[in-house]
């Protein structure tokens, strides 16, 4: 035992002396983590997009197309669109280039056909290359083409008196008569102040606790659930790295000399998974830490979730205990580790949440570690104590582990 | 030119001991295409909301309004389905009250509870929110139009609603004809990262690896000089990234119908901006001197410059502030020439820009990494 703690403590002091591998893979999660935290979390404002840049043409320059531009002039509309009114020419040619999301273009006589209720169209020309801004801005439009729609019919008998003015010399109208119709719109337009102020039916998104319902994401549930996948993703990098010293002990020839004085191949590769979780435990502790400080992650009960590490970074050992003692060279090691790695990722959840993925993605996901850590992380956010990946991983972990000593063993003996 | 010839002697025997590594292909081919698939899957999943965004309404209204105003909610496009009590299980779910139709008799205003379940698309339920506002715009409308006279009688006879103003959607005059899919957007994204992560960790391990072994050194003893054999291992690199890209666009067209735009122009893009990879490629292998920095460095620089550069997601949903930053992302700028030839059916002049900065961050990186150079530790 003595035995197998000075090589353990040697282990852990020569990768201290040169740590900037390390660093850079605890480094690599928390930046991704960030950068991903940073461009999904939820805006404080309750916009979930950034502002969208629309240009908005307008050729017919009437009151009904000015009530248009002015509705994008309303304080909650500029923060959802950064509107540039411009002419048609130019908004076609910055379209070509994708300078905005989309472009509306109220066609000429648009209020004139509005007036005389003929059936108008509004273009809105969209950005190919953008999947998301241009439709909001479309069903924008769609809404407000409604609301015009909705108007101009409420409105229609006073609708058909303003357009027969429009025909009329200034002198040629009838104004003793324009009273009692006056009377009549002000009716109308105080009865449909009842309907609008307040909005006689309104739209309520609750923040209810029902089965199956959303719950409002915060910018810190985000991080929390991003970093775990990379946490395992680079804690299985850096303990493939830190256990690389099975194949460069034998390849240097260290091996050969270590085995020259009195200490067992059991010890030697007792003290190398022993380094290899006990290491690995550290570095998941100091991704937690940095996650915590820097983006405020919540984790749970601490004691689950320090169970769910240990075992983690044992699976993780015992695995790469196997791996290094089936691959002939550090080369083969590096060639092979790393898509292994990658793919476990890939399925499990570490780049892409599992609810995301297809099916067959998903299913091949339940067989990578990254996969049960993640889910064991999210049942511990949730308070409750991850018993099924606790099992899976310590399990297999320890088959792992029961094929990696023998097999060492062979490659051990000198 | 028979320096050119010992250049390109080296550079071609560089590039095919690295595509001699069966592992090469891994990260060359197979990976970048789990990848690519995965991505374009998700891009066709997120950016097209389902055809029929499911909506269920649970009517508890004791009167009549309740299914008229569930008839105004009803589309093409939505599927809904009624209910008398709240689902277990549903994408959305909006409730009218049992005074629902009392309500609006009385002209007195509710709030509608409007529930959306977590993970369920969110364009869907954009799509659903918007109808709902429509419908609710429509109703309103028809009362307005309905004037003072009793409400518990409107459904007896009303004037019918309109769509005078319909509203046309269409992309600009020679650009797409038809929304491109999510393997138009995944395949030059996850092309550009790997050529990133595969021309930096293999260029620049490869680097170190043969100046710690002495090969560089060795190299000297042949007619080579030190600037001839800097140009050849540039060289192989960038040959590499050309190689990696070359294939992914075959498989690409091959199997996903991948369209470029301009195929002659995409490769211009692919070729500047993998010489710049290149060059970095040497300048990292020259700096460090161990393989496991190297790796991290590149795995780091690659992941950063991808997620800056809109590899991974559209740059339209990235707020403003960090679209400004990813401007330093070399990824940034290939990725949007690459749109531009793409969507945008663009030409030279589309991309001059793109292609400028790139090839000044390629000449600015390969005078670094001449610099940076080194033949013995």
């Amino acid at each position: 035992m003595r035995r197998l703690l000075l090589i353990l403590g040697n282990d852990v002091r020569r990768h201290l002396k040169a740590p900037w591998a390390i660093i850079i893979f605890i480094i690599i999660p928390l930046v991704m983590t960030g950068l991903i935290g940073i461009i999904f979390a939820p805006r404080t404002e309750g916009n979930e997009l950034p502002p969208i840049p629309v240009l908005l043409v307008d050729n017919d320059k009437g009151l009904a197309s000015k009530l248009i531009v002015s509705s994008f002039d309303v304080d909650q509309m500029k923060k959802m669109f950064q509107v540039t009114v411009t002419d048609e020419a130019d908004g076609r040619k910055r379209m070509a280039k994708g300078k905005a999301s989309a472009m509306v273009v109220i066609p000429n006589g648009f209020t004139l056909d509005l007036l005389e209720a003929k059936p108008v169209t509004l273009l809105v020309v969209k950005n190919p290359s953008e999947q998301f801004l241009p439709d909001v801005v479309e069903e924008f439009m769609n809404t407000m083409a409604v609301m015009l729609s909705g108007a101009i019919q409420a409105f229609s008998e006073e609708v058909k008196g303003i357009r027969a003015m429009l025909d009329l010399k200034l002198d040629a109208i009838p104004w003793e008569t324009l009273g009692p119709e006056f009377g009549k719109a002000q009716k109308k337009v105080v009865a449909a102040s009842k309907y609008l102020n307040p909005l006689l039916i309104g739209l309520k998104e609750e923040e209810t606790k029902a089965a199956g319902a959303r719950p409002q994401v915060t910018a810190s549930d985000l991080f929390s659930s991003i970093l775990p996948g990379m946490a395992i993703m680079f804690l299985l990098f850096i303990v493939q790295t830190l256990m690389r010293d099975i194949l460069s002990d034998r390849e240097d020839g260290k091996l050969r000399r270590m085995m020259t004085t009195p200490l067992r191949p059991l010890e030697l590769i007792g003290a190398r998974l022993t380094g290899g979780w006990i290491m690995g435990l550290a570095v998941l502790l100091v991704m937690v830490a940095f996650g915590t400080l820097a983006f405020r992650v919540a984790w749970g009960p601490l004691g689950s979730f320090l169970l769910l590490a240990a075992v983690a970074a044992f699976w993780t050992a015992a695995f790469f205990a196997l791996f290094h003692a089936l691959v002939r060279n550090r080369n083969q090691a590096g060639a092979i580790g790393a898509p292994i790695i990658l793919a476990f990722s890939m399925f499990g959840g570490s780049m892409i949440p599992p609810e995301g993925m297809p099916k067959a993605f998903k299913a091949v996901g339940i067989m990578t570690p990254n996969r049960w850590f993640i889910d064991g992380a999210a049942l511990v956010r949730e308070g409750r104590f991850p018993i099924a990946s606790l099992i899976v991983l310590f399990a297999s972990g320890l088959v792992l582990l029961a094929l990696a000593v023998p097999a060492l063993r062979r490659r051990t003996s000198v | 030119m028979r320096s050119i010839k010992r250049v390109l002697h080296v550079a071609v025997n560089d590039l095919r001991i690295m595509v001699g590594d069966k592992v090469f292909f891994f990260w060359s081919l197979a990976f970048p295409v789990l990848f690519i698939v995965l991505f374009g899957l998700l891009y066709k999943t997120s950016d097209k909301a389902p055809d029929v965004a499911e909506l269920a309404v649970v009517n508890l209204d004791q009167g009549r309004w309740g299914a008229y105003f569930v008839k105004k909610i009803e589309t093409p496009g939505i599927a809904v389905t009624v209910t008398d009590k709240e689902p277990a299980e549903y994408s959305r779910l909006i409730i009218l009250p049992p005074d629902f139709s009392a309500k609006i008799e009385a002209r007195r205003s509710q709030a509608l509870a409007f529930k959306k379940r977590e993970n369920a698309s969110s364009r869907a339920a954009a799509r659903v929110e918007t109808r709902l506002y429509q419908a609710i715009a429509r109703t309103i409308s028809e009362l307005i139009l309905y004037g003072e006279g009793d409400l518990t009688k409107f459904l007896d006879g009303h004037p019918e609603f309109r769509d005078l103003v319909v509203v046309k959607g269409e992309f600009p005059a020679d650009t797409v004809t038809v929304v491109p899919s999510g393997f138009d957007h995944s395949i030059p994204g996850t092309t550009i990262q790997f050529i990133m992560m595969m021309v930096l960790i293999y260029g620049g391990v490869t680097v170190m690896e043969d100046r710690k072994k002495g090969v560089l050194g060795r190299m000297l003893f042949s007619p080579l000089s030190t600037g001839e054999l800097f140009r050849a291992k540039l060289l192989g690199r960038w040959l590499m990234g050309l190689l990696q890209a070359l294939m992914l666009f075959v498989v690409g067209a091959i199997f996903f119908k991948l369209n470029l735009g301009s195929v002659p122009l995409a490769l211009l893009v692919i070729a500047v901006f993998a010489l710049a990879m290149a060059a970095l490629s040497i300048f990292v292998g020259s700096l460090c001197t161990k393989e496991d920095m190297i790796i991290g460095l590149s795995v780091l620089l690659a992941n950063t410059f991808a997620a800056l550069g809109g590899c991974w997601w559209p740059n339209e949903i990235v707020p403003p502030a960090v679209r400004a930053v990813a401007r330093i992302s070399p990824a940034y700028w290939a990725m949007d020439a690459l749109h531009q030839l793409r969507f945008f059916q663009g030409r030279f002049a589309d991309i001059v820009v793109q292609v400028g900065v790139l090839a000044g961050l390629a000449a600015v990186l390969t005078a670094v990494a001449g610099k940076a150079f080194r033949i013995r530790e």
